[in-house]
């Protein structure tokens, strides 16, 4: 009954598997990174899993989570006794061929779930039949049980790379550069933030292969993915292993970003990075970078009013507390910090990175500062336990978290700002908290929040 | 068929009652090929056929009955239910939480995250077995929350590998001393998801209500989908005190349920437990059609009042609720005349919902129920809710039954071309409502249409909806689904299915 043989094409082997139960989960599973392919404008996923994985998944992943919404009516053959008996490769073949008739897609990308895996079902075989006759599919083994959301993002990028998009050393466009970035959907303001970060790149003389999300041209962004100048991995860690992988299958060399700007001084600083990684014309990139400051800057001395003292009846927050998932955790404690001058309170990963990224992310975070220290930790019960015993005293804290966080934010007389995975107490459209106008987004927030709970709580 | 409450797996509902996904035609005609199917009870002309299911190459992503089960264990106050799955089947979580919190804030409850934990079963779990990581998750549980009860939910995931979770639980329960109350839902194992209803109600009644010598006469169940209280107005002038069941319980609400005088079900897609309470606790369901419309209402208060010996009082009822609500019944009648609607929801569920639009006096002549249950677990006639909706309010001419798919529901709509869509489970119809441009009331707690109050309450919030087609015009009007041309003209939902077997 068991196939535990792993797929060639699958990369979940750098997932972490958990050690333990986990209690008010903060990620998808491997099927998840649907979301993924449904954030590609034109792409559309085919799911080989039982009837309620698909629905759950994207549900959680953007119904709830910032109701953020999204194209949703996904092809599944959702799978039932007479499959888990006999085997379900028939019926995927049946699903393909309907969807073919009944939809329209640039490109679908075929998922497997846990039971296909649990039966053996030859999903690769399938899909390649309609891979031969020409039709733009993609096979994505996305195990329920090996991976989490990210991971499974990182397997379907691989399979339309790989499948798709075509490799081999194809001639460069200079200036022409794939990002990425933010987990899609996971994230509830990714849209936004991709969007912003389009806009900075582009400021500075690049062409954007955004890929995810309404900035995005959808499916040929995907096609020109080879032609690329370089890979922009802007994130503590996810999107390495794809880079890793195009620096090797197309030649492209990659630029890697740990930490997303948020803030001018950040940012300036990011796009000068990039302006030197890429040779790009620096009179162009500074021209950009001093009209976006100007701006930015009229708005933070504008802020300094409230920040300075109009506010003494209102208990600004003295120290951080930030728990989710990497990428968002470490940009947003480093604007914290660095930009507004927070202290750094408790600070909890959840996503569970691959270990062998997590010393570099523990290193990014010591630099910010004495008592700047990361945690890893996936279960709720155990990340609040250890925050609840942190030491406040002197501090007024303020929690930027999860849903997950309300009881906890309550139990130390914290205001809450939800940033992550499940974020069921924010609307979500094109609100971003990166970058350069991204940031003053985040500080409305951060504030109303506080005068909010000084006022009303 | 007498349930079978002495296994831990409930037998599903494909096998109990016949339950059907996928069928298209006229309500008329599936009434009485249900009937003619599974039971002539009620004298069957024999003009019926057999009950023949549709079956279709192309299927859309549904729901399953693990989902459906876990949501209805989590809202139980004071349990702990571990999720024994690879961690994808918990991404309810977050939304079993915000459910949990808002039936909280609406019913007076301690305001907090309900308590739930994934197994998180990988790779190797699937070789070797999950069972010790169940049996520690559940210690974990007990020490982390002291909870009264533990649910353990099992996932296709380890009703594959063939994991023995009821010898884990009851291997724990002994050294806990709590209940650790098994829930075998695995997805794949029922066509349907209200199959979940069945294994949380089968788990209630095998190990969360004891067998109690003591009646109360003035008790009476009601099983609700969920939502605030709307059975008290209706039934405290009779004398009779609401015990409400499911959509949210302490352990003392489940206890009493078999004390009580008689149950009714508010919707017969949860029967199981009515029909179990009768079966094993002697207590009477009550087997009247639901009460959406006014003759359907005042017919259920009498039976009520018949079963609990309160016949003296219940013409009064009526009389004044009915006056009550007659100014505004009529006001509303008026504002809503000429208007067409549209009505999607799950079996017993939706035929209430018709039964109220019609009493609105809104033309409907097109349906979508999510499943189709041909008989109730009771057996009874009386139980067929859909052969009273189309005795009382006439045929229903397109009728289709199918599991929320998107591109069935779609060429539905474009048949049915309504003014408004009253939808329950708002995933996908209302989604798809919205974007073709047709105002949509999705209904989340579902006693909103009960009763004479609920006329009200469904009308209003019609009245509500329709002027949002500003909005939905104009998205529509901008957006497209990704169909083929050929698709988004298709008119039958089953065009493209093969003829019934």
């Amino acid at each position: 009954m068991l196939s535990p043989v792993s797929n060639p094409r699958d990369s979940s082997e750098s997932f972490c598997s958990s050690p333990g139960a986990i209690e008010q989960v903060r990620y998808g599973c491997s099927l998840g990174a649907l979301a993924s392919v449904i954030a590609i404008p034109g792409a559309v996923p085919i799911t080989h899993c039982g009837p309620g994985c698909a629905t759950k998944q994207f549900h959680a992943l953007s119904g709830i989570n910032g109701y953020q919404g999204g194209e949703f009516h996904v092809p599944s053959t959702n799978l039932g006794n007479q499959e888990v008996i006999f085997g379900g490769a028939d019926r995927l073949d049946e699903l393909i061929r309907s969807t073919l008739k009944v939809m329209t897609a640039d490109l679908y990308v075929v998922q497997s779930g846990c039971i296909p895996g649990l039966v053996g079902d030859d999903v690769a075989s399938v899909v390649s039949r309609y891979q031969k006759r020409g039709v733009p599919i993609v096979f994505a083994e996305t195990t329920g049980y090996r991976g989490n959301n990210f991971s499974g993002h990182e397997i379907i990028i691989r399979a339309i790379v790989d499948q798709f998009a075509g490799q081999g050393d194809v001639p460069k466009q200079q200036g022409l550069v794939n990002v990425w970035s933010l987990l899609p959907y996971q994230n509830p303001f990714w849209r936004g933030d991709l969007s912003e970060i389009k806009r900075i790149l582009q400021g500075i003389g690049l062409e954007v292969n955004i890929l995810f999300g309404p900035a995005s041209a959808g499916v040929e962004e995907w096609r020109a993915i080879p032609r690329a100048q370089f890979n922009l991995v802007l994130s503590p860690w996810l999107g390495l292993a794809t880079a890793a992988h195009l620096e090797q299958a197309c030649g492209q060399p990659f630029l890697h970003v740990p930490t997303i700007p948020i803030g001018a001084r950040a940012t300036s600083a990011f796009l000068r990075e990039v302006v030197e990684f890429a040779g790009l014309d620096r009179n162009r990139a500074e021209a950009f970078i001093a009209a976006e400051e100007k701006e930015h800057y009229i708005y933070l001395r504008d802020f300094a009013a409230f920040y300075a003292g109009c506010t003494s009846q209102y208990r600004l927050p003295s120290q951080a507390v930030v728990v989710s998932e990497s990428a968002y955790n470490l940009a947003v404690a480093t604007f914290l910090i660095e930009q507004l001058g927070l202290n750094p309170g408790p600070m909890v990963i959840s996503e569970n990175p691959p270990p062998e990224h997590r010393e570099a992310i523990e290193a990014r975070y010591r630099a910010l500062g004495e008592g700047a220290e990361v945690a890893f930790e996936q279960d709720g019960f155990l990340i609040h336990q250890s925050i609840r015993q942190a030491d406040f005293s002197g501090e007024l804290p303020i929690v930027f978290g999860t849903t997950w966080e309300a009881a906890l934010a309550d139990s130390i007389g914290a205001p809450l700002v939800e940033i992550g995975y499940p974020c069921t107490d924010e609307v979500v459209l094109s609100r971003a908290y990166v970058g350069y106008r991204g940031a003053l987004a985040l500080i409305e927030r951060t504030y109303t929040t506080v005068v909010r709970a000084s006022t009303m709580g | 068929m007498a349930l079978n409450l002495r296994l831990p797996q409930v037998e599903t509902r494909d096998q109990r009652l016949g339950t059907i996904t996928q069928w298209e035609g006229s309500a008329t005609q599936l009434a009485r090929d249900s009937a003619f199917t599974y039971g002539c009870a009620k004298g069957c002309d024999n003009g019926g056929r057999r009950l023949c299911e549709q079956s279709s190459p192309f299927a859309q992503a549904s729901m399953c009955a693990e989902h459906i089960a876990v949501t209805n264990a989590t809202i139980i106050q004071q349990s702990v239910v571990i999720q024994h799955a690879p961690i994808g089947c918990s991404a309810s979580q977050s939304f079993t939480a915000r459910y949990y919190r808002d039936l909280a804030a609406r019913r007076g409850w301690k305001l907090e995250d309900p308590k739930s934990i994934c197994s998180n079963l990988g790779e190797q779990d699937m070789v070797f077995g999950g069972v010790e990581r169940l049996e520690q998750t559940i210690r974990d549980a007990f020490a982390r929350h002291n909870p009264r009860v533990i649910f353990v939910a099992t996932s296709c995931a380890t009703g594959i590998i063939g994991d023995d979770v009821d010898g884990a639980a009851k291997r724990v329960e002994d050294e806990i001393g709590i209940p650790v109350v098994t829930l075998h839902c695995e997805g794949f194992k029922s066509k349907h998801w209200s199959s979940g209803w069945d294994v949380i109600e089968h788990g209630i009644l095998r190990r969360l209500v004891p067998h109690t010598p003591t009646k109360q006469a003035d008790l009476i169940n009601v099983i609700h989908l969920g939502g605030p209280d709307v059975f008290t107005p209706l039934l405290a002038p009779l004398g009779l005190r609401v015990n409400l069941v499911m959509g949210g319980n302490t352990l003392e609400v489940l206890a009493r349920c078999s004390e009580a005088v008689a149950t009714v079900t508010m919707c017969f897609v949860l029967s199981y437990l009515a029909t179990g309470l009768e079966q094993e606790f002697g207590v009477p369901e009550v087997k009247a059609p639901l009460p959406y419309g006014l003759d359907a209402t005042d017919y259920w208060l009498r039976d009520i009042a018949r079963l609990t010996g309160r016949e003296d009082r219940v013409e009064a009822i009526i009389e004044s609720e009915r006056a009550r609500i007659a100014p505004e019944l009529a006001h509303l009648r008026k504002a809503l005349a000429g208007k067409r609607g549209f009505v999607a929801a799950g079996a017993a569920f939706a035929h209430g919902l018709l039964a109220d639009l019609r009493e609105l006096g809104v033309v409907v002549d097109g349906a979508f129920s999510f499943h189709h249950d041909p008989a109730t677990d009771s057996g009874d006639p009386q139980q067929d809710s859909l052969g009273h909706l189309v005795e009382t309010w006439g045929d229903v001419p397109n009728y289709t039954v199918s599991p929320d798919q998107h591109f069935q529901a779609h060429a539905a709509l474009q048949r049915a071309k309504p003014d408004f869509v009253i939808c329950r489970h708002s995933g996908t119809m209302a989604v798809l409502a919205g974007r073709m441009g047709i105002p949509v009331l999705p209904i989340f707690y579902s006693n909103d249409g009960l009763g004479y109050e609920g006329l009200l309450t469904i009308g209003r919030a019609i009245l509500g909806v329709l002027p949002r087609k500003r909005f939905y015009d104009d998205v529509a009007a901008h957006s497209a689904f990704p169909y083929q041309p050929s698709w988004l003209a298709e008119t039958n939902p089953y065009a493209l299915s093969a003829e019934p077997a």
